[in-house]
């Protein structure tokens, strides 16, 4: 018997709204570090179980000490970032851009901590998860280094000081995201992969890399040199396009496939996603097909993201049943 | 030498300052005030805005865009022809905007920014610059879905984005600058771009520039100064072969001069702003220099975009003293 379509998630959940209003009154000085802190182990704790009972495979502690990718980094490394003003982004929608302010360098654990309490919960394995070093210094201003490649070299030196922290922890999973790896792909992609190197090489441990949605065409199959083993691609929201791509080059690498779109309300029917995984089967063995949502679920509420997921895992179940695929 | 902006400018400040664009426009959507209170307070912050670049010494303003969500909807919404897409990224930056499909003939109706220009002019105490995106460049961020050929679809945007510079003529716009970024990333199309441009600025008398960013213009120059344009903006900081490119010809027109980076909160010292003029001036005389950021603003949060443009001024100052 045959394994594979082996299920996790891309790595934020929704915040409960107890945090959503502790946060809020932590930025507003009406509650200190430690009570907030104890309130994202609570949401933590929960999100843990609902994966558990969901009967997800491989898990993630859900992100509810983090609220933006970059910045909940930016703010860690206060010796050379500091957190700049709002910047928008589309519409009415902004971020808050941070600053690299000097040579950067790691301080000691960022998310090993956490880690390590998610990974007590249980038995099942938990991810570790990371911004990579392109993202981070791409959605950065510089206000230090002379050349994006400095800074994004250096960003990989000291994100590979987090990955040994958390495989010392024990993690035997660590995601690493690019979301921006595709701003401009012809000047920057060999410096993308590089600095992946830089990050991952020699260390033992299993990586894999999530790219958002965005000129995916762009970058494959140049993306296949990012030496991680699995690569995850939103296929949900563009209908299952991006097995266009495949069919022309082969992907060689485990494929994370999402197959619930985040940013609808309504919930996939199991039919719908059993047929986005038997397509996707058509191209590539099952050991090597990973079954995702298409992003982090931080956009959907509670209750949307965990229908989601008993879908997506309810359809794997019955395509393994049907092709004897053991779990 | 005068300084000036080239386009938009960050919409919300920074707390303690309050963010009531945004948050008016999260009621608008929620249905908690209607449209002329929504229009009410972008009134009241593109008047905030305007004060903000005279306060920091600019000597041509613009209205900030601030109803603008970006260079290419604000016209497509407002033409025939156009249907709105999902959300694609602008350039090779981290802001998207949402890409215009063209299904049918493009048509223009009525002014779209004359209104705008109006109000802009009547609450500023500086000349206020007009601004249009170009027809090259609305179409290249456009998909295309009605017209057999890119050059149809770029040649009858022309012709109909002329009514627009008509508009703003009649408006009184002094300055009407047409935003043409995308040709810098195709320099092949430099024949039709130039087409285009003819068709659209034909018998047009108010001052006109023609503006790029985010490259420089190696291949297109000299021919672009060959275009009905009294200035040509160019960025020297995504494009810093630009600094030697117009030496290669000599430079017949005004130059909008792109010295300050909009995409990087790190502050130009004066010496640097200095370095940049001396630079060109023996290219360009400095009364035919414009000094400006390399692009709109809305890249830096809004009080590093304020400093921004104080700094320029300073910058600018210096060098009216020391070149004289």
């Amino acid at each position: 018997m045959s394994k594979g379509l082996l299920t996790t998630t891309v790595g934020s959940f929704p915040k409960p709204d107890y945090l959503t209003r502790a946060r809020n009154q932590f930025s507003l000085g009406k509650i200190g570090r430690e009570e907030l802190a104890s309130l994202e182990r609570q949401a933590t704790a929960e999100v843990i179980r609902l994966q558990e009972e969901v009967g997800l495979d491989i898990l993630v502690h859900g992100e509810m000490e983090r609220g933006d990718m970059v910045a909940y980094f930016a703010e860690l490394l206060s010796e050379s970032m500091a957190i700049g003003g709002l910047v928008r982004s589309y519409g009415n929608r902004y971020y808050r851009k941070p600053i690299i302010t000097g040579k950067l360098h790691w301080q000691g654990p960022m998310t090993a901590e956490m880690w390590r309490y998610a990974q007590g919960l249980t038995d099942k394995p938990v991810k570790g998860m990371l911004t990579g070093p392109y993202t981070m210094v791409e959605w950065s201003f510089d206000e230090y280094y002379p050349s994006r490649r400095e800074a994004v070299l250096d960003m990989a030196r000291l994100l590979r000081e987090e990955v040994e922290a958390l495989v010392e922890a024990g993690a035997k999973y660590i995601q690493i995201d690019e979301p921006a790896i595709h701003t401009r792909p012809e000047e920057d992609f060999d410096l993308a992969v590089e600095a992946m190197a830089l990050v991952v090489d020699g260390i033992d441990c299993e990586f894999h890399t999530h790219i958002c949605y965005g000129e995916v065409g762009l970058i494959y199959p140049d993306m296949l040199r990012l030496p991680v083993k699995q690569i995850h691609l939103a296929f949900k929201n563009t209908d299952f396009e991006y097995l266009k791509l495949l069919e022309k080059h082969p992907f060689d690498k485990d494929l994370g496939v999402g197959v619930v779109d985040v940013h609808d309300h309504r919930v996939e029917t199991v039919e719908e996603v059993e047929d986005g995984i038997r397509k996707t089967l058509k191209l590539l063995p099952s050991e090597r097909v990973w079954i995702e949502p298409d992003c982090g679920l931080k956009t959907r509420t509670w209750e949307e993201a965990a229908a989601k997921l008993r879908v997506m895992v309810q359809a794997v179940r019955e395509v393994r049943r049907e092709l004897g695929i053991e779990g | 030498m005068l300084t000036t902006v080239v386009g938009n400018y960050p919409k919300i400040p920074n707390r303690p300052r309050p963010a009531r664009l945004r948050a008016a426009i999260a009621r608008f959507e929620r249905g908690e005030i209607d449209e002329d209170e929504l229009r009410r307070v972008e009134d009241e912050v593109t008047i905030e805005v305007i004060e903000e670049q005279v306060e920091a010494g600019i000597d041509i303003v613009s209205n900030g865009q601030i109803r603008w969500e970006d260079d290419q909807t604000y016209f497509a919404r407002r033409m025939d022809g156009f249907s709105i897409d999902g959300l694609i990224r602008y350039f090779d930056t981290n802001t998207y905007y949402r890409q215009p499909v063209v299904t049918g003939a493009v048509q223009w109706r009525q002014p779209i920014t004359a209104e705008d220009y109006r109000f802009a002019a009547a609450h500023s105490p500086r000349p206020v610059k007009a601004l249009v995106t170009g027809p090259y460049t609305l179409a290249a961020l456009s998909a295309n879905e009605h017209y057999g050929s890119l050059s149809d679809l770029v040649l009858a945007l022309a012709q109909e984005l002329r009514q627009e510079v008509l508009a703003l003529e009649k408006a009184g716009a002094p300055i009407i600058q047409v935003s043409e970024p995308a040709i810098l990333k195709h320099k092949e199309h430099f024949p039709l771009f130039s087409q285009a441009l003819q068709r659209m600025m034909q018998g047009v008398t108010a001052e006109a520039h023609l503006y790029t960013w985010f490259g420089d213009i190696g291949g297109l120059f000299p021919h672009i100064l060959e275009l009905p344009f009294s200035a040509i903006g160019l960025d020297f900081v995504k494009g810093p072969a630009n600094y030697d490119i117009i030496t290669t010809a000599p430079f017949t027109k005004k130059l909008g001069l792109g010295i300050i980076d909009a995409r990087n909160t790190k502050l130009e010292t004066v010496d640097q702003i200095l370095d940049r003029i001396r630079r060109v001036r023996d290219v360009v005389p400095v009364d035919s220099l414009y000094v400006n950021p390399t692009s709109g603003l809305e890249y830096l949060p809004r009080e590093a975009a304020q400093a921004k443009l104080a700094r320029m001024v300073e910058g600018v100052r210096q060098a009216q003293e020391v070149l004289g």
